[in-house]
């Protein structure tokens, strides 16, 4: 189940790179790339469809 | 002696089994991984109430309140039969399902992989699915083919006769002629063994021809794995293939069922194996960001997901004569396709822009695979 899901930016350009994603009580996390075809990615959408926030700290 | 002429044709007919010379067909089999012995992710996983992949390859857990399970790679298996590992739950925790409950285990089949199938089309092909199972439960159970693309399915029944008994079982079903899977690298077809469901999809008559789906139709008659945690199911052989008969088991070496289940799920280090596990070669881009290129081991399903254990030093790059702990990575779209992708850490690292070393994990529990299951 998701904990958190977080906007990861690249720093070598700034942009938007991938999701990480926090599981509830487990120490694994995803690094989730923006592709619709990968499933993670679609259950991120669905994660915030319910009403979830993402995380976004993007660099200034 | 003089030789006499020989008739090969007839040899081969009457000393190879029927089966073998009339439904030979390689990678007849549908479902990936049906002899349970690839298990990349572990071989036991417990206290699972919530869905997932979590032991066997390819094979996922689904589940919405329906008790608390262990699920392992198992060595109880039928007889004689040629297996050397089954899938196992074990219910730990009960409930009574109601509702929209459920427990399922199931396998997302790629549309691309099933257009000889012809579905869709006046020349349909039926399908026979073919598996051996083994519970101390009795009763009903439910085995459920999914069309994602075209929202339809069929449902059949099967029993299990006997307790604590391997049975083989074998159900056809009929092609489908409406609505063709489509041809790509998406979900398109769902295999599922129901092995508990609440009243929502048990409350109508069983579904048992092609249709759009209406939930209570599903799983009528479906007993309730989960009413006891003496309750627990084995399965293996699992087999769907084209046609109206079940041939042999299709036994794949191991190296080549592994890299069938590796174009969706493949570990590229596991300190529980080997707690200084070589990663590869990563290098300084910048004093605080390291990067390393990894190729994957086969082409995978699509752009998958870095699945990554986190924890203080778990992971380290030696360069230039000096070890750099860091807790995890992380990859990025713009360097990630389904051939290659590159790994970084920014968060815990520090060295000299430039410097190339190796990487490693540092504690058992470290973990680094790639994920683009369906």
């Amino acid at each position: 189940m998701i904990e958190t899901v977080t906007k990861k930016y690249d720093s070598i350009d700034n942009t938007f790179c991938s999701y990480r994603v926090t599981y509830v009580n487990s120490n694994r996390v995803k690094s989730v790339p923006l592709d619709p075809a990968n499933t993670d990615y679609q259950a991120i959408q669905e994660w915030i469809a319910e009403g979830n926030s993402v995380i976004d700290n993007p660099p200034e | 002696m003089a030789l006499s002429k020989v008739d090969l044709a007839n040899q081969v007919e009457n000393q190879l089994p029927q089966n073998l010379v009339a439904n030979n067909l390689p990678f007849r089999n549908i479902i990936i991984n049906g002899d349970m012995s690839i298990a990349q992710r572990g071989t036991s996983a417990n206290t699972l109430a919530s869905s997932g992949y979590y032991t066997l390859d390819r094979f996922k857990f689904q589940a919405i309140s329906a008790g608390v399970w262990t699920m392992s790679q198992d060595t109880n298996v039928p007889t004689g039969q040629g297996f050397a590992k089954s899938l196992k739950m074990d219910c730990t925790s009960t409930d009574a399902v109601s509702g929209n409950d459920l427990l399922i285990i199931r396998q997302y089949i790629e549309g691309q992989n099933l257009q000889y199938l012809k579905k869709g089309t006046a020349n349909a092909q039926s399908l026979t699915a073919s598996f051996w199972v083994k519970s101390n439960k009795t009763g009903t159970y439910i085995l459920e083919l999914y069309d994602v693309d075209n929202t339809r399915q069929i449902s059949k029944s099967y029993t299990i006769d006997s307790a604590d008994t391997w049975e083989k079982k074998t159900i056809t079903i009929d092609g489908d002629t409406t609505g063709a899977f489509d041809n790509d690298n998406g979900g398109s077809l769902i295999v599922s063994f129901w092995l508990a469901a609440g009243s929502d999809y048990t409350s109508g008559t069983l579904s048992d021809t092609w249709s759009s789906p209406t939930t209570a139709n599903r799983a009528v008659g479906q007993v309730n794995l989960a009413d006891s945690t003496s309750n627990y199911i084995n399965i293996t052989g699992v087999q769907l293939e084209a046609g109206t008969t079940a041939s042999d088991f299709e036994f794949l070496p191991v190296d080549v069922n592994l890299q069938r289940c590796q174009r969706y799920y493949q570990v590229l280090a596991d300190g529980s194996q080997q707690t200084l596990s070589m990663i590869g070669l990563g290098f300084y881009y910048s004093a605080v960001l390291m990067i390393m290129a990894i190729q994957y081991y086969t082409e995978m399903r699509a752009t998958p997901s870095l699945d990554n254990v986190s924890g203080t030093n778990y992971y380290r790059i030696f360069a230039n004569g000096t070890n750099d702990y860091f807790d995890d990575f992380f990859l990025t779209s713009t360097n990630t396709t389904n051939k290659v992708c590159d790994l970084r850490n920014e968060s815990d690292i520090s060295g000299a822009t430039g410097d190339i070393g190796f990487v490693r994990t540092e504690n058992a529990a470290s973990f680094v695979a790639f994920d683009a299951e369906l």
